[in-house]
Formats: C-alpha cells, structure tokens, sequence
C-alpha cells in the first residue's frame, strides 16, 4: 500500500528489524527489551538493520507492518517465555511454538502480536523467534532480571550478532551489561 | 436450569477481559459480569523512586496508549516540582498528543470497531476484521494505512520516537523543533486533515445510517459524564479543568487536584477493578433502571462536557451532532460518531499548533528542582480521562503513587452496557457468533484498554463461551 518512503517511520524503511519485547516492569519478562539495548550498546548496527526495544509496543509495530507494503526482509523477535526448560536457555521456537498462554499476547505487552507475525510471515518475511526460559514473571511489579536470565543477555545478543555479522564496537564494555541492571532496565 | 455464558478473550491489551452471562429458568439474561484484570502492584513499585523518572517508567505499562500515560506523568511532575513548562515545551507536548490521538482514533474506527460496521455485524468473523476491510474498502484502506503511517513518522520527528517516548520531561519538552522539521510536519498534517474530513463525511454517508437502528438500542444506557474543558468550556485534550456533567445536563467543574472531592471509587469483590462515581450521588448502583453516580468518560463523554469546538470544522460537527441527538447524547454506540469529531478536531489542532510561531522556539524546558509536595497531572487519553496523582518527599522520592486511567473511569457503564446488550439480544436461551459479536459491540463502543483483543488479525473472535448449569457444570463449550 504505502510505498512512500519518506512518510514511513523508520522502522519500516529497514531490511532486517530486532525487536526486543517484553514488560521490563514484570522481572523476567524484559529479557527482549534488555537484548535490544545490550545489541545496541556491544555493535556497530549498520544502517540496513533496525534494532528496538518495542517492549510493549510490539502489537503497534507490527500491525504498522502488517498493513504496510514496505515489507523487511526478516524480522527477528526476542521474547521470553515459559517452556519448562533451565532457566536462561537461550532458544529458537516457531511461531507455531509460542506456548498457548502466550499465543495471542505473545507476551505480559497484551497483543495479538503471534497472528500479526504470522501474517507478516505469510506475507514473505522471514520471522524468527528467540526466546530465553524465564525464571520467574511476577504477578506484581519488579522490574529485575533473574540471575540466569540476566546472564543470558549477552548470550542472546552475541548470537543474533553473530547471525547478522555485526561487528562489536571496539572498546565497548562487555557483559555484565548495564541494560540488566535494576536502575537500567526500566 | 440457570446457565452460565463465559466470553473469555484469550488475547489482551491491558490484561484479560471476560464477559460472564448468566442465564435465568427460562434462558433470558439474569445478571451480567465483566472482569478486567488489571495489572497490579504500580503504585507500590513506583515509591522510593525518583518522581522525574515516571514519565519513562509509566510508557511501560502498556503500549497502547504509552503517549497519554508519558504526558500525564509529566504534567504531575511539573505540579509536584511546581514549574510551568515555556510555551514552546506546552505546545510540542499538546502536539504530540493530537497526533497521537488521530492514530489511535484512526486505529479504532478503522480496523477495530469499524469492521463491525463495515462488514456488518453479522458477518464471518473470517473477514470482519482489517483484512476484510482492505478487501472491501481498498481505496479508504489505502488512505487511511498511508496516514497512519505518517502520523507514526510525524511523532518520531518531533519525539525521536513513537513508541516508549522519553521526550516529556518536568519542566517541559526535551527538544526544540527545527524550523524546517515543522514545514515538512505542516504538508503531513494537511493529509492528516483531508483523512479525517473524508472520515466522518464517509461515516455519515456510508456506515451510520445502516445502522441507526442498532445505535439507538444496542448498550443503551443513561448517565452522567467526565471530560476536560478549557475555563472558557472549550473541548481540550491536553489541559485544563475536569467536569462532571450529570444525566441531566447540569455539571460541576473543579480542578484536577480536587478529583478525589468529586470522584469516589466503589469495589465489587468480583472484579479486581475499582469502579468510579460521582460522589456528590451518595451511592453507587449500576441497577439499569435506576442506575446512580455512574459516569463515563471517553470520546462522547468529552464531547457532551464541552460547550464548544475551538476549531471551525470540528465545531461545525458538534452542531449538527447535538441538532440530532441532543445533550448529552446518551446512545452508547455514539461513541464511534464522537470519536471521528475528535479525529477532526486534532487534525485541524495539531495544524493550529505547528502554524503557532512559539512551536519552534528553542526555549521547551525549565529547571525543575525536587521538592517534598503533591501533584496531579491529567490528560484526555483517547480512552478516556487519565489521572496521574503523585506525592514525594524533599528529595524528589515518590512516597505515594495513586493512577485511575480511563478503562476503570468507564468501568461500571461497561458493565452496563454489556447487561442491556445481552438482555436485549439474548433470548429463551438463543444465541449464536452474531449474538454474541453485538455484546461486544457494546464493549467495543467504549475503545476499553482490551479492546483490540477482541479482534484478532486472523479474522476468528478470541472468545471462548462456557456454559454452565446451576450446579456449575459445563453444559457447553463455544470456542473458535
């Protein structure tokens, strides 16, 4: 439909979107946005790649997306979910996979954002879903990673830059990463 | 035997929803429930943190409407550091809000409530949705995808970003706008314009009269209503003073930080949400025949609360509206009508405000130095009045925290709506999809913070119906 590329927002002017999601007020469940901000921090992001904290905002995105005609070439979501693994397992599931009680929201961000993926999928984009185990998604507020999932932010990140040959920033600080800090990962 | 219906949408926005109807003897509706499970625990998280940091943290809470809740944080900030943001920083801000709001309004007309409309309320779930609307649309579609599109980039301009915004900060606006960011801004809010003129024209001629019928029974309910005005009674989105208006037209108008003088919240031990009223009632009750206290708030709230439009053509709509249904206009389905008013009130407004030569002074903040004190900061999110109450100590540390947002304001005439929509489509124990898609019609009206979860991209309606006997036995299960 619209192929107006200088009315687009910027995310849908790029060939490759990473979208970190997830509720960075509920413990675990901002692993996605924490790996966004750790790819941001660690590499060089060249100018065909996007890389966002969507946090709870994915459903927005995406729908932006889905009834867009600038389509990306590959969308990489990063999310964390429940699957009965050791918490911290780094993952790749299919859409079909997101656990039932996510497969509508996705995710604490409240969105049919799975169907607006599948979509998109449908549509010709290439959609891959990392995913981290989480320890513990409270019921009420908390903002801090689980050890385990903390340190699967590096882990996370460094294998989707690998997968997209990002080069990391030279002198950059490794992991621990200041996006899984409490006073960071709001 | 009494049985139970249980509309259970699996998806959410700003958590779960279910609708329960339970059947009497004879399988008419007996009594009606819907559960919003909010998300818990904010007030208490957000004590011991520094206040200037509310207006990033409270983005997070959900990612539908992060614009309202990032304004309205930040105007408590201003109040509990007591400083006035300069007039650049005020009207970037107001801005920002108009332009969100058109892609909201936008949103909801189109692609959530409006495929009720557009491809009827009966229709296949399979294309009542926004793909059946490309189809059946497709040049309406073209142009209302290209303005959404561009409201998205228009808001990452000025802001740097549209989704989890940080640019509002105590004291006022983060960056000044650019001269020639504002013309190419001026060209995208012309567009915006024309979308919205088409909008209602296209609305009057093609979509309402259809259904006048069903606006004037479905979810039909009388009460009073909350809105901003301006102190001359202008419809304001962004600032302002609050007003009650009562079912009969009377109303009080009071400053936001007097809210808890007007506004009660009453508990039902059913329900994890509170359920606002007007305090000067004396009692709460949702009894349709003789409800009392209840208000709403929302786009026909605001519109029924304003004595007039600042901006002409938005004006002009608001006389015709009230010519033909009066006010306050108390057709639940108005709701829709209302919305697009607004849609054309912030397209004219944000025009307004980018030929405004205050927009691109550099002067958008003051120094905002903390301070033990209260603040109230309130915006008109597009689902309804957002109330944002903060207090903190010397330091600037928030010691308490206290949030009504506009899905729990519109939490009682919801229910409402939902008890006369089902008693008067639900009958000798009948149902089917259609039935069932009215009762949400009547939710859908609202814009409620779940709303979007009521339709799925895929076309199937994430509702799961559960039909208990009186002895709590599953009877039946209608699921897609």
């Amino acid at each position: 439909m619209s192929n107006d590329f200088h009315i687009l927002p910027e995310f849908c002017t790029k060939k490759i979107l990473v979208l970190g999601c997830g509720n960075t007020l509920f413990g675990d469940d901002g692993f996605g946005c924490a790996v966004a901000d750790y790819l941001v921090e660690e590499y060089e992001i060249p100018s065909h790649i996007y890389v966002m904290d969507a946090g709870t905002g994915v459903r927005k995105l995406l729908f932006t997306l889905a009834i867009s005609e600038a389509l990306p070439d590959q969308i990489i979501i990063i999310d964390a979910v429940d699957k009965g693994r050791i918490p911290g397992d780094v993952f790749e599931i299919s859409l079909d996979d997101v656990p039932t009680e996510k497969a509508d929201d996705f995710s604490m961000h409240q969105a049919p954002t799975s169907n607006l993926a599948k979509d998109l999928q449908s549509r010709g984009v290439g959609v891959k879903v990392v995913v981290c185990q989480a320890e513990h998604i409270p019921e009420f507020m908390h903002s801090v990673l689980s050890e385990p999932v903390c340190q699967a932010v590096s882990m996370a990140g460094d294998r989707i830059a690998r997968q997209l040959s990002l080069e990391r920033i030279s002198g950059s600080i490794t992991y621990p990463s200041s996006s899984c800090l409490p006073s960071q990962s709001l | 035997m009494t049985k139970t219906l249980t509309l259970q949408p699996v998806s959410r926005v700003e958590g779960h929803a279910k609708v329960t109807i339970q059947l009497d003897d004879s399988g008419n509706v007996h009594d009606t429930r819907v559960n919003v499970i909010e998300l818990r625990g904010f007030e208490k998280f957000c004590i011991g943190r520094p206040a200037e940091e509310m207006p990033r943290i409270t983005t997070r809470i959900c990612g539908v409407c992060p614009w309202s809740h990032h304004l309205a944080s930040g105007k408590a900030n201003d109040a509990v550091f007591g400083v006035t943001p300069p007039p650049a920083g005020k009207k970037l801000r107001e801005l920002c809000n108009s332009i969100a709001y058109m892609e909201e309004h936008i949103l909801h007309f189109y692609f959530l409530a409006g495929a009720d409309f557009v491809m009827g309320p009966d229709a296949d779930p399979a294309v009542r949705n926004v793909i059946g609307i490309l189809g059946k649309v497709p040049d309406v579609a073209r142009k209302v995808v290209r303005v959404r599109h561009m409201c998205a980039k228009m808001l990452e301009m000025i802001a740097g970003k549209s989704i989890h915004p940080d640019a509002v900060v105590p004291g006022g606006f983060s960056r000044p706008l650019l001269p020639a960011e504002r013309d190419e801004l001026r060209k995208m809010a012309d567009e915006c314009l024309d979308l919205a003129k088409f909008s209602i024209a296209f609305a009057k001629e093609s979509i309402f009269p259809q259904y006048l019928d069903t606006v004037k029974s479905l979810g039909v309910i009388e009460t009073g209503f909350l809105g901003t005005v301006t102190d001359n009674g202008a419809l304001n989105l962004y600032d302002g003073k609050l007003r009650l208006m009562s079912k009969d037209g009377t109303f009080v108008d009071f400053e936001y930080d007097k809210y808890t003088d007007f506004i009660s919240e009453h508990i039902e031990p059913w329900s994890y949400l509170k359920f606002p009223y007007d305090k000067r009632a004396g009692a709460f009750s949702m009894d349709l025949n003789k409800p009392n206290g209840i208000y709403r708030t929302n786009t026909l709230a605001r519109i029924n609360v304003c004595d007039h439009i600042e901006t002409p053509l938005a004006q002009a709509e608001l006389e015709e509206f009230r010519k033909s249904f009066g006010r306050p206009a108390q057709l639940t389905l108005l709701y829709h009508w209302a919305r697009l008013i607004e849609l054309l009130y912030n397209a004219e407004n944000a025009i307004r405000l980018l030929d405004d030569p205050d927009i691109t002074n550099p002067e958008t903040r003051v120094t905002a130095v903390p301070r033990a004190a209260r603040g109230v900061g309130c915006v008109e999110a597009p689902r309804g009045t957002l109330i944002h109450d903060y207090t903190t100590d010397e330091n600037g540390i928030l010691t308490n925290v206290n949030l009504i947002v506009g899905t729990t304001h519109n939490n009682a005439p919801i229910n409402m709506s939902v008890n006369q929509a089902a008693k008067a489509v639900i009958k000798d124990g009948k149902y089917d999809q259609g039935i069932m898609n009215r009762v949400e019609m009547a939710i859908r009206a609202y814009d409620p913070c779940f709303s979007c979860a009521t339709h799925r991209f895929d076309g199937t309606m994430p509702v799961k119906i559960d039909i208990y006997d009186s002895r709590g036995r599953i009877v039946d299960t209608l699921q897609n």
